[in-house]
């Protein structure tokens, strides 16, 4: 269903979205009610404490997971009256994952891991091979291409990881904790390089509760208990 | 809908995951791997027993009725068939003068275990059969050297022998035998002819005879207790039906049966021999499908076991897919598709090892006990294809309720799984 016209060039467009869980007899209000647009080339982190939501606010961002309540279009696209394979779809093409923890396939090459959106667009494997190539390139990695994650250092996983989330030139890079599992110096390093691809034209959203990583954004969501606490321009950002 | 690009990338991520532990891969086949076996063994079995067959018939012959006391596929009611009266020389020669339709018609008698002696050499396991010239004219008696004996020693009494191959080959090697003289039963016979090699494998002991005319062996044997056959050559087996029911008839007429009663002999033809051996191939099926059931039931459990430990261990991975824009379709297949090939491999691996085990099997067994020669060295081509299917069809079963478990995981929950 398009309703473009009420998302006034908003990539995304959220209003009053909760999340409910029934854990037992409890039932959990993860989100309570949220509001968001986020447009073309923000760069976006959302912050908040533990239980503040955020990690369902990125599932449902992510298109992983639909809300209980409340309107949510992609690109104009209703997502709650989309299908299992809609949603699939939606995250091949317009979304990519950048994950703590790096979520490689331990088996895979560099390559092979950086290829495996395209394999579930149906790109043809001389593409495939072609698109995953450069897009290791930019990242930096253009020397790893044949190795697996187990022989690759934690810095250059997670560029195989922002590699493999550009590769299908997505609208959206949402990055969960990125730089989590790495030290300062390699965290500076993959903040840096999300940096260059906000400055080519990406859209990207951090999701993040360091102030450290959060200030590199150019805007800030602030989450507590299901709610908005603080949606604004970062006065502080790190533009280095 | 499902993507080439994806289904080649499948293909290549499955062989990668059953190679990457095949021990693993091997152990859960095991039960499909047996599966298998038994398939192949049994379709091993009942095209050897077709080779039998084929060559039993071409042996008797198609168009041969034998008229006997005793039934060739009966042996259950042997009792019965022990208390009929004998058919007796004059019934059998009184039937051959009479019978009209067939080609050819004669009495045969046998005798086994008569003693042969050639120069200071005894022999004693050859079957002696008494006969009419006219089964020179039979399709059994293709000669290899000379000739069968004539009406003329027949109605004279002449001591002259034809021996099959191997009482041939066995008494005289490789040097001429006609002309020459062996005594049977202290008297001297002439040798006028060897008949050509019949048998193969297992029909070997056809080739363990030898013929003599009847004449002189119902003055050398004691036939009191003898019952006669009668061999009938119908000429064409398309005119069977019509020399069966005259033969019946006459016989009929010549024992005296009145109507209403059973015959008190039996038509044997190698067509009832078909049917006693479809009826043996039957039970040989029979439980070569119940074991080969059962062992696929275990193979589908090891598989389906198997499968759900891989979707288990790889629920991180499921999630990192479905994140990057795996359809639930494409993981189904994934899953399906690795349980297939780990079948497939089964499949391979059974009919490599059949194939290696049947031929040393049927390279030196029968050495050992000659009446296994009928089993074939090779496995027919199409049981790899037959093999092949079947555990592709197992495959599929085994594969799919793990593979719709994993298609269905919650990608959120998949992500978080450790």
């Amino acid at each position: 269903m398009r309703i473009s016209e009420s998302n006034n060039g908003a990539i995304i467009h959220i209003r009053n979205i909760a999340k409910l869980y029934k854990m037992g007899t409890e039932i959990v209000h993860a989100l309570r009610d949220v509001s968001l647009d986020i447009f073309p080339n923000e760069y976006l982190a959302i912050m908040g404490p533990s239980g503040s939501g955020k990690s369902t606010l990125m599932n449902i961002l992510g298109c992983l997971d639909t809300p209980t309540t409340g309107i949510y279009n992609f690109k104009g696209d209703d997502v709650n009256e989309m299908t299992d394979n809609d949603l699939a779809k939606i995250r091949n093409k317009e979304i990519g994952f950048v994950f703590q923890t790096f979520n490689l396939l331990a088996r895979a090459t560099s390559l092979k891991n950086v290829e495996l959106p395209l394999v579930y667009s149906g790109v043809s494997s001389s593409d495939r091979r072609e698109r995953a190539e450069q897009t290791l390139k930019d990242v930096g990695l253009g020397d790893r291409i044949t190795h697996k994650p187990n022989e690759l250092s934690g810095g250059q996983r997670q560029r195989v990881a922002i590699a493999r989330a550009l590769v299908t030139s997505p609208s959206i890079i949402l990055a969960d904790e990125p730089t989590g599992n790495l030290d300062t110096k390699t965290g500076e390093d993959i903040m840096k390089l999300f940096k260059d691809l906000w400055k080519k034209g990406n859209t990207i959203i951090l999701v993040t509760h360091e102030e450290d990583i959060a200030r590199h954004a150019q805007r800030i969501i602030r989450l507590r208990d299901g709610l908005v606490e603080h949606d604004g321009v970062n006065p502080n950002q790190l533009l280095v | 809908m499902i993507k080439i690009s994806e289904i080649t990338e499948v293909g290549r991520q499955v062989l990668e995951s059953l190679f990457s532990n095949p021990l693993r891969s091997f152990l859960s086949s095991l039960g499909v791997i047996i599966g298998i076996s038994f398939v192949i063994t049994m379709g091993w079995l009942l095209d050897g027993m077709n080779n039998v067959l084929e060559d039993t018939i071409n042996l008797i012959g198609e168009d041969m009725i034998y008229i006997e006391k005793f039934s060739w596929t009966g042996g259950h009611q042997w009792k019965l068939y022990e208390q009929r009266k004998d058919i007796t020389y004059d019934q059998a020669m009184e039937f051959c003068r009479r019978i009209k339709v067939a080609q050819i018609a004669m009495p045969i008698t046998r005798k086994g275990g008569a003693k042969l002696k050639y120069q200071s050499n005894t022999y004693n396991g050859f079957l002696t059969n008494g006969t009419k010239s006219e089964y020179g004219l039979t399709p059994a008696a293709t000669m290899l050297d000379g000739r069968f004996f004539l009406p003329i020693e027949d109605l004279s009494s002449a001591r002259v022998v034809v021996l099959a191959y191997n009482a041939y080959k066995t008494i005289f090697g490789e040097t001429e035998a006609v002309g020459k003289t062996i005594k049977i039963q202290g008297y001297d016979f002439r040798i006028v002819g060897v008949i050509k090699k019949r048998g193969t494998a297992m029909m070997d002991f056809v080739d363990n005879q030898i013929f003599i005319p009847i004449s002189v062996f119902n003055k050398m044997f004691d036939n009191s207790h003898r019952s006669f056959s009668i061999a009938i050559k119908a000429g064409n087996p398309k005119e069977m039906d019509e020399v069966r029911e005259e033969a019946q008839g006459l016989m009929r007429i010549i024992r005296n049966i009145p109507p209403g009663k059973e015959d008190d002999f039996s038509l044997n033809e190698t067509k009832t021999l078909e049917s006693s051996i479809e009826t043996f191939r039957l039970y040989v099926g029979g439980i070569g499908i119940g074991f080969t059931v059962l062992s696929f039931i275990v193979g589908i459990i090891g598989i389906v076991n198997i499968m759900f430990v891989s979707v288990t261990e790889r629920t991180k991975e499921i999630g990192i897919r479905k994140a990057i824009g795996a359809k639930k379709i494409s993981i189904l297949l994934q899953f399906i598709i690795e349980s297939t090939a780990l079948c497939l491999v089964g499949a391979i691996v059974s009919y490599i090892v059949c194939s290696i085990l049947f031929f040393v099997v049927a390279s030196t067994l029968p050495g050992l006990v000659p009446s296994l020669g009928f089993l074939s060295k090779f496995i027919p081509v199409s049981f790899f294809f037959i093999a092949s299917g079947l555990s592709i069809f197992v495959g599929i079963i085994a594969g799919f309720i793990p593979a719709l478990r994993a298609a269905n995981l919650d990608p959120v929950d998949a992500l978080r799984y450790d």
